[in-house]
């Protein structure tokens, strides 16, 4: 076969491959020891010196254009293969197999966390403070003397006379106070608890305190402070607006409302018709709490606040039984991803 | 509080201001309207009706027929009633009225006579004898001879008025009476306030002697005076004052007692009437000796030693603020009243009040706070409708003692210092002007503001009082958001302790368990659930004094109990399969009962329900308590667990046991028997700062992997002899165990033990004796400590 004979021959037959094996038998045919394309080379050391340079670029030319085309076909070989091999793991894709469960925190501390970080986040120190509490952290050093009718506003339980179960997490701001200088930011989240067993209260509960004493802290500032909060939590086009109200420990005393995350204010279920929703209490800490706490209430101002978590919760996600917070049903867990 | 608006408006022109609008103006100033109860709205088109003729039926032996005025006309009525007689006013329901029970009335014919409209019986209109008397007698319910023929009957039996319950904060015990809830919806409304009438005409000359009155607690009683009415008649008392007690839940009962019941509501001051005869000597304020008792108007007799009693010179007549004694208190036959107005010290009152167990209107009155003046407007606003109602003769003489009057408390403060707290600039005419519209009185000496706070006013005592009352009025609308922009940057944190404990809450999560909440007290029946010893540490438990209920009644010292508690109710909901934890506190006493607070500390436990087996549990605590560095375990003696199933770990702040649960345990629990649990206290733990991992840097040579298989006796702990091997070479990374087999080929009593072993030059690429070295040094190792033999 002259040159252009095998060339014909050999594009027929790359044409005409379908495995990658037949594809590497063309390859040795060709290009191997024994070659066709080889045995031209070798063949040219016969001829006349002058055909030579001639005879072997046509040889040469012919070599590289075959391996490209073989290296293209290969790749096309190849892929064709892979392709083969992908059709045949066809699977249900319906089956669910959930192998790798996630587990998830309490709805609660769901959001708790996302308070803490967020208070944090605003130069808020979080701060520990003692679930079983003496009365004078509970109540006298929050300007609740003994015999004081604010102490019916918390059913309390009692160990002994003078040791409870503290009723607000209001005690960490006393032993925050106590043990640093202003300037102070804190928030002290946790568990509180109330003689009370009823459709809509839960004798434990949670609360996160909130508590900025600063030379120059206004009533602004504190409506500032927690309408940042309700917009990072409600959403950014949440207001707030103040009512008076009266806590022994704040004067100043307000109750604090937020525009109703669902209606917006028209009025809806969730509002019970009155476009806002109450979320916490707060105001200006009593002078009288300050003083207690060797801080100078003319030198200093402070506002404290106090949200109830379950209760944002519940809001949050729709909860309508309290008894669920505390089921620990798995089906219930599993709704808060 | 209840507060009726027609009441209300004796005192305060509210005009036609609806009742929701006044709710939501009076939250603006901080009271919260709970409820709005609107009249009744079930009776419709029911008139007063007065019977002008009544004759029998032609046709029937039970029948009447009425024709009857109820005033725009005379309508013919049959009726079946057999207590109607001529001249009677009745409840009349005109053709198209409603009824409570959904009747509506249509002209009808009965035995051929025409009757328009029906007469009513109490029942009928959803009334009774509380309401009017007569309302309880099946019959038709006979009205008041001189009611208002034509008359709304809703207006007659006063059910048309709208009552507001208003809660009224701890701070304004004033406004538990009507008069001040007027005075600050006057300012509020911006209407003139209106006082109530306190006139009357007195008598010089007194049928009998005045009893003298001392007080001799002091501290205890700072005000009292006494009054004497001579020439009582005790008998009802008119309906408008019997409609507004009931709109306000109390019973009327008569003249007298409902004229104290009135007042205690209107003006805020309880008061006592005692029929005089009963008096010997003088009325002295004293505590009462010991072993005295008294028998109170509830019939039951009290040990009042050393509780403040108001007595004659022989005996205690009543519990000072709380009750009065049974044969003291107004009969029939009283002729003649010794009224009291006092003002009792409200911390002793409520101290009091729960000693003994006896709580009243009255008393729950004195525990807010009676102010110095309520007691004399208290006892004139009495005398006022005594004289008014025509109740008896009112002797001139005023019988009192007191302390000296309190001065009224100045507040020098400036307007400087008011809008520093709040934050917003509010001019000094707005100030003073709100102020003084609460009647207290403003002076300016320079910038100086000189507040004298009224005595009914005992709450406000510094200038934060004072901004608070010019913003109720002023509007808290007005507070706009700032960003403390003139306080200090601050910068925040979470303690290592909340840090970590978030770290293993987040591992937890990942490993799949979900957290669960329990409460923090329990049953004192978990120990024996638990299987506890006697003279386990966890049974010393912290009791609450005054629990809800004994299924809660000691704070819990573990938190396995609410844990099997929590898998056992998803059991029973056919919730199959859980992976829990909970990292809560467990309270820990030195001693008992308590004398100082208890520690807290935190717990860990975990549990896995129809969710692997040991090695499951194992590899989640490997996992948690890994994190805080290396750690051994132990075998477990915790009760609560599987004897065979459960190790103990104890090391560098954890402490703790996990494994199967206990079989009995499960039993108790109602469990299956698939349970493991972990429980570890964390506290010291969560309290150090965690390990930062460290770069060990990574061989660029390959890694050698040998298989191996070894004979032991079955007894061997295979988890032990594998991590042994660490220690024969430093160039071992890994050991990994890939079967256990007994049986064919392998001796009776022995196993084999087939794993891989990972060997990491450092340097350089091992040539094959080192290799072989390596390998007979772990057969060696093996062999040596554990009897193992190559397989």
């Amino acid at each position: 076969m002259n040159l252009s004979e095998i060339r014909i021959d050999s594009l027929k037959k790359i044409e005409e491959l379908n495995s990658e094996r037949d594809l590497a038998a063309l390859k040795t045919y060709l290009f191997g020891k024994t070659g066709v394309l080889t045995g031209l080379m070798k063949g040219l050391k016969d001829l006349p010196p002058e055909q030579k340079p001639q005879a072997g670029k046509e040889i040469n030319d012919l070599r590289v254009e075959l391996m490209g085309l073989c290296e293209q076909k290969e790749k096309e070989l190849h892929r064709m293969a892979i392709e083969q091999s992908i059709n045949s793991q066809v699977i249900d894709l319906t089956i669910d197999r959930p192998d790798h469960a996630i587990g998830h925190a309490h709805p609660i501390n769901q959001v708790r966390r996302r308070l803490t970080e967020y208070f944090v986040g605003n130069g808020y120190i979080v701060y520990d403070s003692p679930e079983i509490e003496t009365d004078y952290y509970n109540f006298q050093a929050l300007n609740v003397p003994p015999d004081h009718p604010a102490r019916d506003m918390q059913d309390t339980f009692f160990i002994t006379d003078n040791i409870l179960l503290r009723t607000q997490t209001s005690s960490g701001q006393i032993r925050l106070m106590e043990k640093y200088k202003p300037p102070l930011k804190m928030i002290c989240p946790g568990r509180v608890f109330r003689n009370d067993d009823d459709s809509t209260h839960s004798p434990v509960f949670h609360q996160m305190e909130g508590l900025v004493i600063d030379k120059n802290v206004t009533l602004c500032d504190l409506k500032g402070a927690l309408e940042g909060f309700a917009k990072f939590i409600f959403g950014e086009e949440t207001r707030i607006r103040f009512r008076p109200s009266y806590f022994p420990f704040t004067e100043p005393s307000v109750e604090v409302d937020v525009s109703c995350f669902n209606c917006h204010g028209s009025g809806c279920r969730v509002c019970k018709n009155t476009g806002w929703i109450e979320i916490l209490g707060a105001g200006m800490v009593n002078r009288r709490v300050l003083s207690g706490c060797g801080i100078d209430p003319d030198e200093y101002h402070g506002f404290a606040f106090g949200v109830g978590l379950d209760r944002i919760t519940m809001i949050l996600c729709a909860i309508n039984d309290i008894k669920l917070m505390w089921e620990n049903d798995v089906r219930f867990l599993h709704m808060f991803k | 509080m209840k507060l009726p608006l027609s009441w209300l408006s004796d005192y305060v022109d509210i005009g036609d201001i609806t009742p929701q609008e006044l709710s939501d103006k009076l939250l603006s100033i901080g009271f919260e309207v709970e409820e709005i109860i609107p009249p009744r709205d079930d009776i419709k088109g029911v008139v007063v009706g007065k019977v002008e003729d009544i004759v029998r039926h032609d046709n029937s032996d039970k029948l009447w027929v009425c024709k009857v005025n109820i005033g725009s006309s005379l309508v013919q009525i049959v009726t079946g009633a057999q207590n109607v007689k001529k001249g009677d006013c009745v409840p009349v329901a005109t053709v198209g009225a409603k009824l409570p029970d959904g009747t509506h009335i249509k002209p009808a014919k009965l035995r051929g006579v025409d009757s328009f409209g029906m007469m009513c019986g109490g029942s009928e209109l959803g009334v009774d004898d509380d309401i009017i008397d007569g309302a309880s007698f099946d019959g038709i319910l006979i009205l008041p001879s001189d009611s208002t023929v034509g008359e709304d009957i809703m207006v007659t039996l006063g059910l048309n008025d709208t009552v507001l319950d208003v809660s009224i904060t701890a701070n304004r015990p004033d406004c538990q009476a009507i008069v001040n809830l007027a005075r600050e919806i006057s300012v509020l409304l911006n209407k003139p306030f209106k006082m109530p009438k306190l006139t009357y005409k007195t008598y010089s000359v007194c049928t009998t002697t005045i009893p003298s009155v001392k007080i001799t607690e002091k501290d205890l009683c700072s005000r009292y005076i006494g009054r004497v009415i001579s020439n009582i008649k005790i008998e009802k008392s008119p309906k408008w004052m019997r409609d507004r007690l009931r709109m306000c839940g109390i019973r009327p009962i008569n003249n007298l007692v409902d004229i104290t019941n009135y007042v205690l509501l209107e003006i805020g001051q309880p008061l006592h009437a005692f029929d005089r005869k009963f008096i010997d000597g003088g009325i002295n304020v004293r505590k009462g000796v010991k072993n005295e008792r008294i028998t109170a108007l509830d019939g039951k007799e009290y040990d009042v030693s050393d509780v403040l009693v108001i007595a004659d010179d022989k005996k205690p007549l009543a519990i000072a603020g709380i009750m009065g004694g049974e044969y003291t208190s107004i009969f029939p036959d009283t002729e003649t009243v010794f009224l009291e107005a006092a003002r009792f010290e409200r911390s002793n009152i409520r101290r009091t009040s729960r000693k003994i167990g006896l709580r009243s209107d009255s008393s729950a009155r004195y525990e807010k706070g009676v102010d110095w003046h309520s007691t004399e407007l208290g006892s004139a606003r009495a005398l006022a409708l005594i004289d008014e109602l025509n109740c008896g003769y009112i002797c001139e003489k005023v019988v009192s003692d007191s302390i000296e009057p309190p001065q009224q408390k100045v507040i020098r403060t400036t307007k400087e210092e008011i809008c520093s707290l709040l934050g917003i600039d509010i001019d000094k005419k707005t100030i003073v002007s709100i102020l003084k519209k609460q009647e207290i009185s403003v002076k300016s000496e320079g910038k100086t503001l000189v507040c004298t706070i009224p005595l009914v006013r005992e709450d406000i005592d510094g200038y934060p009082d004072l901004a608070e009352d010019i913003m109720r009025f002023y509007g808290y609308d007005n507070i706009i958001s700032t960003h403390s922009e003139n306080t200090h940057q601050t910068r925040g944190y979470m303690s290592t302790h909340d840090e970590n404990m978030q770290k293993v809450k987040d591992r937890l999560q990942a490993l799949g368990a979900d957290e669960i909440l329990n409460y923090s007290f329990i049953s004192p029946d978990a120990f024996d659930k638990l299987l506890l010893d006697e003279d386990d540490g966890w049974r010393k438990v912290i009791p609450i004094k005054n629990p809800l209920s004994r299924d809660i009644s000691v704070m819990r010292t573990q938190l396995l109990y609410g844990m099997l508690t929590s898998i056992s109710r998803n059991c029973a909901r056919k919730n199959s399969t859980m992976r829990f934890y909970e990292l809560g506190k467990a309270f820990v006493a030195d001693n008992l009962p308590l004398e100082s607070l208890p520690q807290e500390r935190d717990i860990l436990c975990i549990g896995l329900c129809n969710d692997g087996d040991f090695y499951t549990i194992k590899s989640v605590v490997s996992e948690v308590v890994g994190m805080f560095g290396q750690f051994k375990y132990t075998s477990s003696t915790a009760k609560y667990l599987h004897p065979k199933q459960s190790l103990h770990v104890e090391y560098g702040g954890i402490v703790g046991d996990f494994g199967k649960l206990h079989p009995l345990v499960c039993e108790n629990f109602d469990l299956p028997e698939n349970v493991y649990v972990a429980h570890f206290d964390v506290t010291e733990a969560l309290n150090a700062a965690m390990p930062v991992s460290k770069y060990i840097p990574l061989s660029k040579q390959h890694p050698i992997d040998r298989d191996l298989a070894l004979i032991v006796e079955n007894s061997v702990p295979v988890g032990d002899m594998l991590s042994s091997l660490y220690k024969v070479s430093p160039y071992i990374v890994s050991v990994k165990l890939f079967d256990v087999y007994t049986g064919e080929q392998i001796a009776q009593g022995y196993k084999s033990v087939a794993f891989s072993v990972r060997l990491q030059p450092i340097d350089a690429p091992f040539s094959d004796s080192v290799i072989k070295e390596i390998m007979d040094k772990i057969i060696a190792s093996a062999e040596s400590e554990f009897g193992a033999k190559l397989r």
